[in-house]
Order: structure tokens, then C-alpha cells, then sequence
């Protein structure tokens, strides 16, 4: 029973739930898309207000049992997006050479799109572990096996993991929904795209795409959750074998053309 | 984490849920409820086999499996799974676990306050890249093969 034993972080969140779900979700536009507002952003928002250090409301401890909780439950989502696959398990193997490429899409864009930029704004080797992976707990091993937390690779890793941690979910949410809103993408390859392979950030972004396409609900639940299965397990290995290599070759290829002018900001591109 | 707080967990998760799913979802309640313990039992069965099989798969792996098989077309009772478990929406189970995301964040605060504003403007770049380029090849597929 050691959970009930922090019972007021249970108390806290029920009542986080009540007022998001009283709130309900919210359509700003902005530009030619929208921001889409979802309880679930409520929630992770409050909720930080709440836990800031400084209010003294929540303990340390009560903070890594909240922490435990959430990747419990979480299993609650692959559970749902399974029974919801488990129907149309024919009609999604016909869609199985788009599912199985754009994994590519996951597990490249993070170094394709990541790596320039993290070089040109003057990152030495930390960009290798920032930008390999979207750098959730599995890649955290990876690094920590090859070079240890306490190299510059490990503080990539760990940066990018607590900045997931912090507003992975928000920022992925909002993106995904304007994106959806923008109607340039059919939402099925939307949603494929939404299974980035943690379930916070999926559930963020597939849960913005479900609120603008209501009529497509059950489809972008199946695709989104086929994908981000997919994305899970096989991005384990790949992250190792494929993307870890690649991403040191293209450091070194990249880093004399994007890293010339920044040579004055390296080693403080992770910490002040 | 032993069962009993496991189940305690998910209990507390599922009064939560619940209630979200009538005020925002608008879903009966009584059925819903059903729904939630189907897929409580799916989910401990998945945790259970995990941790029995001796070779390692990870928990995602065999939740999806027993999810999937409950609800394919082999299962004898893949109607009443679907029909109640359709009553919970997806969001209302998403926003009492992202209420813990938030509850945990004040933990990670103080090495987030040592970073520099360049890190945390490449970790959007990777959460960025990751979507937009899977989205882009699946866009691309799905219209070669017509599926679209």
C-alpha cells in the first residue's frame, strides 16, 4: 500500500483533472492554423505550477512517486490503442510498407533536423547525444553504456531527456494540432508521424490530430498506436546499430563547415 | 512495485478517468466503468507476462499482444470488449497521466535551471524532426500506394 502513503498527490491530481475536463479543449487560431488547447496540456501545466520547488506543495518524494505512477498508467494507453488496432488489424497490414518506411522518418529526423542546428548554435560532442534519438530512457542506456553520463554525449542525452520530460508532450501537442489544422497532411500520415515513440508525447500529438479530424477518431488512434509500437521496439536496436553511427559520421563530416563561427560558444552549449 | 499497489494505481487512475470521461466526453458511466476494468485485466495480464516468460520482451510488447488478440477478430469476445471499452475516450485517460507528468516536473527543475537556452532549442529540433519527417514519408507513401 506504500502508494496510499502519498495520498495528496493523488488529491492533487484528481482535482487537476476535474478543472482540465471542466476547462475543455480550446481552438486559437493563429496564422493560417490553429493552436488547440487539450486537457491534457491543462494537466501537465497545472500540475507543474503545483510542483515547483519553491511553493514547497509537493515533496521530492512525493514527486518520484508521481513519476512511478506515470509510467505505470501509461501502459493504460498502450492497452487502449490495442484494442482499438485488434478490428482492423487487415486493414492496417495494407498500409504495412507506409508504416515500416516512415519509421526512417523517426528515427532519422531527430539527427537530420537536430544535428545542423545543435552544431550551428555551437554544441561540441553533446550533440551526438542529444540529437541520435528522441532520447527517452532506452537511448539514456545506450549513451551511458558507449561513453558514460558523465561525458559530453551523456549530457546531451540527458539534457534533451529532461526537456522531454518538461515539454515534450506540450510542445508535440500544440505542433502536431496546428499542423493537422493546416489540413496540408492527410491526418492518417499525421498520425503515423504522431507514434514518436514515448507515450506522453504520442498521446499529446495523436490526441491533437483526433480533435481536429473527429470523424477519422478511431483511424488515427490505430495508425498513431501502430506506429509508436513500432516505434518503440524496433527503435531500440536501430538507435544503436544504425543511428548512433551515423549520427557520429555526420558530426565529424558537419562539424568544420557548421561549427566554424561557434567555436567560441563550444562547452557551453549544455550548461551556462 | 508489488500487485496490490499496482492495482491500487490503476484503480485510482480509473476513478479518475472516469469522471473525466463523463464531464468532458460525455460517455455513460456505467459502461465506461466496464470498459476500464476490461482493460485494467488486459494490461495486468500484459505486466504478468512480462514478468513469467523468460525471455525478455518488454511490457508494451505483450499489453499490445493481449490487447490486440481480445479484440481481432479471433477473439469469441472481441464485441463486448470493443463495445465497452469504446466508451472511454482516449483523452480521458491521457489527462489524469499527464496530471502525474506535471506533479513530477519539479524534480527535474533544478538540472533544467543549469542548461543553456541552446539545448533546450535542439531538443525541440529532435521532437520537431522525429514527427515532421515520419509524417512527411507516410504522407508520400500512402498517396504512391493509393491508400489515400
Amino acid at each position: 500500500m506504500a502508494v496510499l502513503r502519498n495520498w495528496k498527490i493523488h488529491v492533487f491530481a484528481l482535482i487537476i483533472v476535474i478543472i482540465s475536463e471542466l476547462i475543455g479543449t480550446k481552438r486559437i487560431p493563429l496564422g493560417p492554423g490553429v493552436l488547440l488547447f487539450l486537457p491534457m496540456l491543462y494537466a501537465m501545466i497545472i500540475g507543474g505550477i503545483i510542483s515547483w520547488p519553491r511553493l514547497k506543495a509537493v515533496k521530492l518524494d512525493e514527486m518520484n512517486t508521481a513519476s512511478t505512477i506515470l509510467s505505470l498508467t501509461a501502459l493504460m494507453l498502450v492497452t487502449k490503442l490495442g484494442v482499438i488496432i485488434g478490428p482492423s488489424m487487415a486493414k492496417l497490414a495494407q498500409s504495412g510498407l507506409a508504416l515500416s518506411l516512415q519509421e526512417l522518418g523517426h528515427f532519422l529526423g531527430t539527427v537530420i533536423f537536430g544535428l545542423p542546428i545543435a552544431l550551428a548554435l555551437g554544441l561540441g560532442r553533446e550533440a551526438i547525444g542529444a540529437t541520435f534519438s528522441i532520447d527517452r530512457e532506452p537511448n539514456i542506456a545506450i549513451i551511458a553504456e558507449k561513453y558514460g553520463l558523465n561525458s559530453p554525449e551523456g549530457r546531451g542525452v540527458m539534457s534533451v531527456y529532461i526537456c522531454g520530460t518538461l515539454f515534450g508532450a506540450v510542445w508535440l501537442g500544440l505542433l502536431a494540432g496546428y499542423l493537422a489544422a493546416l489540413k496540408v497532411f492527410h491526418p492518417y500520415a499525421l498520425a503515423m508521424g504522431a507514434g514518436v515513440g514515448s507515450g506522453s508525447m504520442m498521446a499529446a500529438a495523436s490526441g491533437a490530430i483526433k480533435a481536429v479530424f473527429p470523424e477519422h477518431a478511431n483511424d488515427i488512434l490505430m495508425y498513431a498506436g501502430a506506429s509508436n509500437l513500432l516505434t518503440t521496439i524496433i527503435g531500440i536496436y536501430f538507435s544503436l546499430f544504425v543511428s548512433l553511427p551515423i549520427t557520429e559520421y555526420l558530426y565529424k563530416v558537419l562539424k568544420p563547415i557548421l561549427g566554424r563561427n561557434a567555436d567560441k560558444a563550444a562547452g557551453e552549449g549544455v550548461s551556462k | 512495485m508489488k500487485w496490490i499497489d499496482m492495482v491500487l494505481v490503476f484503480a485510482l487512475m480509473g476513478v479518475m478517468s472516469l469522471i473525466g470521461n463523463t464531464i468532458g466526453y460525455k460517455l455513460p458511466l456505467a459502461e465506461a466503468a466496464i470498459g476500464y476494468v476490461i482493460m485494467m485485466a488486459i494490461t495486468l495480464i500484459g505486466i504478468l507476462l512480462a514478468r513469467i516468460v523468460p525471455f525478455k520482451l518488454p511490457m508494451v510488447f505483450w499489453i499490445s499482444i493481449i490487447a490486440l488478440l481480445s479484440t481481432s477478430p479471433l477473439s469469441p469476445v472481441a464485441k463486448p470488449i470493443i463495445a465497452y471499452t469504446s466508451k472511454i475516450d482516449f483523452l480521458a485517460l491521457c489527462t489524469p497521466i499527464l496530471a502525474y507528468a506535471g506533479l513530477s516536473v519539479g524534480k527535474d527543475l533544478p538540472m533544467f535551471k543549469q542548461m543553456s537556452w541552446r539545448i533546450v532549442v535542439v531538443a525541440l529540433a529532435v521532437y520537431t524532426g522525429t514527427f515532421v519527417f515520419a509524417t512527411m514519408i507516410a504522407e508520400v507513401m500512402l498517396r504512391v500506394e493509393g491508400l489515400i
